[in-house]
């Protein structure tokens, strides 16, 4: 690897403190140099996937053909125009997005006053209420596959946005209460108290000092279960067979399996915008998502 | 703030409604499918423990259930291994931690459907990256038909799942680093500890709780496999890389075996909740024994 051949030339500008210890200091510090720009060479290793996937998005089959990996040449851009439409994309972007809102809604109205009651009213019925829902978080999806199906049938909603934003709400509630609760475990009750002396009722308690303080953690709830619901596959094939509810994961999923054998100049830009708008909310909201990732380090 | 009894449970019932009726629900009367032989819209006679008796002696069950346990063994320990490395390595280097941890952990911001697909292309036998890149090294006997092989598939799909979650499990054990008080660290570098010493006898123990964490939820994750496998391999070849959760999906709704299905769906959920007890259980009382 060339990239320690700059580092004498930066270093001389830094003379060491103490004579005698400079060259062992000085191999001290161009060890750390090239451990960093050896740390940086693995994190770009390990994004070669995704941006083989980015460059190869705008490559022609034939080109790609040629040379597995390569520059794009010509540069095919006209790859996304025929995809969006074919997948349907703009519509299972729409239909993303409502069952996403709804169920983060849904999550977000239910979980957080449940949080709030777990966290500060200790008796065995809200400690076990509290240990439910984390025991959610270990289900597997599989195993509750099958009779939520038949419950939809009953229910008269399968494929429809409500069984997905009920499934997804349900499903999500585990991380909120759990992410809730250790939030506001770790935050003063004075404000609450103040409230409820100048004779609030739990409602207005609620509304105006609890939920306001719970901001940061509701941001991060947002963009966990957003991504969460991008990303999931199983629900809306189980429960949104119906082509205009599909939503984006699923599309990509279904017009890369339907095809058969689908060419490169056809799956790369299907996925990619599957997966560039999660990127760019990723990379803007990083914080939050490593938050929600951390969320169990906390007290327990 | 004092909440009446009244009000706590008005506060609580939204989300326990939502979650009993649409989790808790579903899988209880998943347990009681499973002692039943409901087919689709049909059946549904009690028949004990014939199901079970039947799944443990089914060979797509059986080699499901190996192929389940080998990738979670192998994931668990190989992105752990990784990420604990990653860690400290990141930890070790402020300047750019924050550069390595945004790109390590972005492949698992991208969906199982998608990563699927670009690992299939990057496994691919003719011109793909990955035997392009072999042959260009001089190592095409190296070169496999990596997911068409019962050999490797299991382990290709693995690999492709540790690429994907390894920067999450770093920054969990990252985050766990930063909670160490750096004045240990200062007091333990005077002492001369360094290196593997130091990670042996500091680092090791006071990540104690990043380390319940991640193994936990690395071990959760990897149990229920199931996109990777359907997307990459199908479950083949030979169905090699068949796991429980691409069982159930093929008996209940491929084939409409409810009862079936969610026989092999109990033996997922008791595995699971074996394996996370005593993960946590073990990982805990070494924490606590610190």
């Amino acid at each position: 690897m060339t990239t320690t051949t700059m580092e004498p030339a930066e270093l001389s500008g830094h003379p060491a403190r103490d004579g005698r210890d400079r060259p062992k200091r000085r191999a001290l510090r161009l060890g750390h140099r090239a451990s960093a720009s050896l740390l940086l060479i693995v994190t770009l290793v390990v994004l070669l996937p995704v941006i083989l996937m980015v460059i190869n998005s705008v490559r022609t089959s034939g080109d790609i053909g040629a040379r597995p990996i390569g520059l794009p040449h010509p540069l095919a851009l006209g790859n996304y125009g025929d995809i969006a439409t074919r997948m349907g994309y703009v519509r299972s972007l729409l239909n993303t997005l409502i069952i996403a809102a709804g169920s983060i809604v849904l999550v977000i109205a239910a979980g957080a006053p449940a949080a709030w009651v777990l966290a500060r009213r200790v008796r065995r019925w809200t400690r076990a209420a509290y240990r439910l829902f984390v025991a959610g978080l270990t289900v597997p999806v599989f195993v509750v596959t099958t009779p939520l199906y038949l419950l939809m049938q009953q229910l008269g909603i399968l494929d429809t946005y409500f069984a997905a934003i009920l499934i997804y709400a349900s499903f999500n509630l585990p991380f909120a209460v759990f992410f809730y609760v250790s939030f506001l475990r770790s935050s003063p009750q004075e404000l609450e108290e103040a409230a409820a002396l100048d004779g609030c009722g739990p409602l207005a308690t609620f509304w105006h000092v609890v939920f306001p303080l719970l901001r940061p953690a509701t941001a991060t709830i947002v963009i966990f279960v957003s991504l969460a619901i991008w990303n999931d596959v199983v629900v809306p094939l189980l429960f949104l067979t119906d082509d205009n509810l599909k939503t984006v994961t699923l599309s990509v999923y279904s017009f890369v399996g339907s095809q058969g054998t689908v060419s490169s100049a056809e799956l790369f830009p299907a996925v990619v915008l599957a997966s560039a708008p999660l990127i760019v909310i990723f990379l803007v909201l990083q914080r939050h998502i490593i938050a929600g990732i951390t969320a169990g380090m906390g007290k327990r | 703030m004092r909440l009446s009894r009244r009000s706590a449970w008005l506060f609580t019932l939204p989300a326990l409604v939502l979650f009993i009726a649409f989790t808790v629900y579903p899988a209880v009367s998943g347990i009681a499918l499973s002692f039943t032989d409901r087919r689709g819209a049909i059946g549904g006679t009690f028949v004990g423990l014939d199901n079970f008796a039947r799944a443990l002696s089914d060979p797509a069950v059986t080699s499901a259930l190996r192929n389940t346990l080998v990738f979670t063994v192998v994931s668990v320990v190989v992105q752990n291994t990784l990420a604990l490395g990653l860690a400290s390595w990141m930890y070790r280097q402020p300047r750019i931690r924050s550069i390595a941890r945004i790109g390590t952990l972005l492949p698992a911001m991208i969906s199982l459907v998608a990563v699927g697909y670009v690992w299939s292309f990057i496994y691919s036998p003719l011109g793909g990256p990955l035997t392009t890149l072999l042959k260009g090294l001089g190592l095409q006997s190296l070169s496999r038909v990596w997911l068409g092989d019962p050999h490797t598939a299991l382990l290709a799909v693995a690999a492709t799942n540790i690429w994907m979650y390894t920067g999450y499990s770093a920054t969990i054990y990252l985050s766990g680093y930063l909670s160490i008080p750096s004045e240990i660290f200062e007091a333990a570098q005077m002492d001369g500890a360094h290196g593997w010493g130091m990670f042996r006898t500091l680092e090791w123990p006071l990540l104690g709780p990043a380390l319940t964490v991640a193994v936990t939820l690395s071990t959760i994750g990897a149990l229920r496999v199931f996109e990777l496998i359907t997307v990459m391999t199908n479950g083949g070849p030979a169905n090699s890389t068949q796991s429980l959760s691409y069982v159930i999906y093929n008996e209940s709704f491929g084939k409409l075996h409810f009862g079936y299905g969610s026989s092999v769906a109990v033996i997922l959920l008791l595995l699971t909740v074996v394996f996370a007890l005593s993960l946590t259980t073990v990982l805990r009382r070494r924490e606590v024994s610190l």
